[in-house]
Parts: structure tokens; sequence; C-alpha cells
């Protein structure tokens, strides 16, 4: 998997050009839908009452738009103005859907009847079923230098595909563990964050989950689908109540957060218990196993590639890479 | 941006001590119907910032066609439980003074340090430069 992170900022690779084909890719818009869903899931909001959510690299708005679909309220932040731009093309887009359905609207009625009587209606709203809500805010900004709004503001926040981009630096200033710091105080407490990020190795993952922990959050780092190389993801899982201690307050989640903080080696640990099936839902793909201790093959070729990329000394790949080594005493 | 988010956003330069309410300097804006959601205001409410709320509705009315609708001048909304008892019109007001009024191109004016962020197309421009971090 090449690694756009280390070409440099993220409001200079995502252009004009790459913002419209990120949107436009069918593959892409499937497949952060899925994760969106996930880390909505992984947030637990208050019995599904709409939420006003932070999406921090909203990108172009695929991610908000899942949020929308939810019935919440976002306002989201991104660094590249491109990926702006496409998201405020969606979101006229959306308004013009809307104008020709209100010419139409008598054809829907019965629709609507049926609607109210459903009783899946996620929240009872003043026009009745689950609404879409409307498209939401978009701000200029760097999430690594701390993010523009008073204490206390969201509900929860969301982060889709974004994160990995703050473990780099592009010139001297940019001091990752710092970068990751700068965001903290901006959710209302007991609000959570589910932020899904692509780490290039475990130590990225550390860094982040470590990050998470000096700033005084309890939580931990979700790995869905840990085998398999495409569909594994990991998900940061974080709570904002300063005073947390002991692993009872999360009992939503039991199996599914992390509340060591660091462990021995790993780090990242998979969740123990399926965190679908904690969810009282039926689990979906394979089975998740525990993480093993050593590192894999494919790892360590992985990460001796992303090595030799920045221009790092690595060793030749041979037949014994990865190799087992016999025990001794 | 709509007000809502204006109510959230408070600029972090560098020598900035609370940094809130931005001063808003209207080039345009745009007014926008939506549907009333009374559940997710109620649940709102008590987090936004009234007093700052008022001011902004003062900066953005003499720039708006129709006159938006005038908000008691004093409320108090920390109170989840009292704000159920609001009536139907006020909660049609506060609705739309946060959700439909945007300010589409102007600028945010940081109260401390005079900082002006500018706003294009309706959105705030917040990066800071390598000198406010
Ligand atoms: C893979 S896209 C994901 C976008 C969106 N969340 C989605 O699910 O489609 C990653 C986004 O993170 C943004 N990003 C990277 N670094 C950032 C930073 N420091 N601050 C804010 N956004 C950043 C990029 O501009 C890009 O839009």
């Amino acid at each position: 998997m090449s690694r756009p992170e280390l070409t440099g900022h993220a409001s200079l690779f995502y252009n004009e050009k790459e913002a419209r084909k990120y949107d436009s890719s069918s593959r892409m818009v499937g497949i952060q839908r899925e994760i969106t869903e996930r880390a909505i899931e992984l947030l637990k909001l208050p019995s599904n009452r709409p939420s006003f959510i932070l999406d921090v690299g909203c990108g172009s708005g695929l991610s908000g738009q899942v949020l929308e679909e939810h019935g919440h309220v976002w306002v989201g932040c991104d660094v590249s103005r491109d990926m702006l731009n496409m998201a405020n093309e969606r979101i006229e887009r959306k308004r013009e859907e809307a104008m020709g359905e209100g010419d139409s609207s008598e054809d829907d009625s019965d629709n609507d009847m049926n609607d109210n009587n459903d009783s899946n209606n996620d929240f009872n709203n003043s026009k009745g079923g689950t609404e879409e809500s409307s498209p939401g805010d978009l701000l200029h900004h760097d999430m690594g230098t701390g993010l523009p709004f008073r204490p206390a503001s969201f509900d929860a926040c969301i982060s889709i595909s974004a994160l990995q981009w703050l473990c780099y630096s592009n010139t001297k200033e940019q001091i990752p563990k710092k970068r990751l710091t700068a965001s903290s105080h901006h959710y209302t407490k007991g609000a959570r964050a589910v932020l899904q990020f692509y780490p290039e190795s475990s130590e990225h993952a550390i860094l982040i989950s470590e990050c998470a922990a000096k700033v005084g959050f309890a939580g931990g780092i979700v790995v869905d689908y840990p085998n398999s190389t495409k569909a594994k993801k990991h998900y940061l899982v974080l709570s904002f109540e300063r005073s947390y201690k002991a692993p009872q307050g999360l009992t939503g989640l039991e199996g599914a957060l992390l509340n060591e903080g660091r462990s021995g080696s790993g780090g990242v640990r998979v969740a123990d218990k399926d965190p679908r099936r904690a969810a009282g839902k039926k689990s979906r793909g394979p089975p998740r196993k525990k993480k093993g201790g050593g590192k894999t093959k494919e790892w360590i070729l992985h990460k001796k590639e992303t090595q030799r990329k920045k221009g790092k000394d690595t060793r030749k790949d041979t037949k014994f890479t990865g190799r087992k080594r016999p025990m001794r005493f | 941006m709509r007000l809502l988010t204006h109510n959230f956003l408070q600029s972090n330069v560098r020598g900035t001590e609370k940094g809130y309410p931005l001063n808003i300097e209207v080039t345009t804006i745009k007014y926008e119907e939506s549907p009333v959601d009374k559940e997710f205001l109620l649940n709102l409410l008590p987090k936004v910032n009234y007093n700052a709320l008022v001011a902004a509705v003062k900066q953005m009315s003499p720039h708006c066609e129709q006159p938006l609708p005038e908000l008691p001048e004093t409320m108090d909304v920390s109170n989840a439980e009292q704000n159920q008892n609001l009536d139907d019109a006020t909660i049609s007001n506060l609705h739309k003074v946060l959700f439909d009024v945007y300010l589409v191109e102007g600028w945010l004016i940081c109260p401390d340090t005079g900082r002006k962020f500018p706003v294009k197309e309706c959105i705030p421009n917040m990066i800071l430069h390598e000198d406010e971090i």
C-alpha cells in the first residue's frame, strides 16, 4: 500500500484533481461509508438521539454524509481547501435535490404516513421518521494545531482515515507528538471520540495511543479484522471523562476498549470480545483473533520497504527474513 | 457558516486569552429555511452561549433582506429541564438564527488579538501562520 502521507502535507496531496478522484470513486465511497457506520456504532450515542458531532479531517464529506443519514448535525474541518470545495459541491447537489423533492411533495405523502407508524423511528422529530439532517458546516483548519472551539462544544467526535497524517513531520516545526495531543478539550463531558486511522507500523499505533493516554483520556484501540490485510481497521476509541478510572465505567463497550494504557510489547491489542456481539448484534465477517506477540513476515517486509522509502539503511530481504528462530536456552 | 458553528468557534492564535466570541464582519450572507428538529435543539441549547448568539444576530441582521427574528435580550438556556417549557415560537426563532442564516463571505475577528479570519464560500479559514501556533 502506498503512503500518501510520505509525499508531504495533506493540503498538497489532496489537490483539486486528487480531491475529485477521491470523491467520485465509488469504491472509496463504499469503504468510507462502512468505516463511518462502524465508528458511529462505537460512539454509543445516548439512545440514538440526534447529536452534535465534530468530524476531524472531514474531506469531501463522505463520512459526514453518513452522519447526516443518521440525523446528526456535524461540523467538519479539513486542511485541504480542495477537499472542502468538493464538500461544498456536495452540499449544493443536496440542496438542488431537496428543492426538486419539494415540488413533488404530494407524491410521497403515502410513504410519510407509513413512516409515522413505523416503530423503528430513531427519533420523533416534528416530521416523524428518521430525517436526514441538513448538511454540515465546514472549516478550513489544521487539526495538528489544536481545534478552534470553546471547551465542551460537541457531543462526540469522529475522524475517519485522517489521523495518520499527524504521524509525519513535513517541516522541522511539526512535531508529531505535539500535533497529536493538540486537539483534546472540545467535547462535552462524557463524550466519546472514535478515530479510525491507518498506522504505518505498530510504532505509529503506539505513538497515537500513548498521546491519547498522555492527555488523560481513557480508551484504547479496537482492531477489526486483524488477520486480513485489506479489511483490517484501527479505531482509537476515547472517552472524554477525565475522572474516569476503572474499567467498570465502560459498561457499554466491555472488552472492546483497552484501559490498561500501554501494554508490554504490543501497545495495540485486539478487542477480546467481538464488539459487535457485545453490542448485541450478529457479527459479520471473520472472527477477530488476538494478535500474537510475534511479528509476521509480511509485517517485517512491509516495514523494511517503508524504511527504504524513507531512505533509511535497511538490510536486504532474504529467505531468512521473518523466519522463526530456534529456541535457545 | 451558520451561527450554530459560530457560537462554538474560538480563535486559538498564540496570545489569545479567550478568543471568544469572534466578531463578524459581513460581506454577503444567505438565508435558507430548514425543518426544525426540536429534539436536537433542546439537546444543544444548554451548550449555547446565548449572549454570544444575540450579539452575532445583531451583527448579521442589518445585512439580511428579511430581518432575522428578534430574540429576547437575555435568556437562561443552561437548564435542559426548564428549556422543555419553551414555546414553539421561541424554538422556531432559535432554530432560524442558529441554522438558517449563513455567513457566505466576510471576516471573523478575534476579539483579543484583532486577527482576521477570512470566510470564503461559507468556509472560514482558521489556518494559523507558523508564528501564531
Ligand atoms: C482519506 S481522507 C478522509 C476524508 C473523510 N473523513 C472521508 O471519510 O471520506 C483524509 C483527509 O484528512 C485530511 N487531513 C490530513 N491531515 C490533516 C490535518 N492536519 N488537519 C485536518 N485535516 C487533515 C486530508 O486533507 C483528507 O481530506
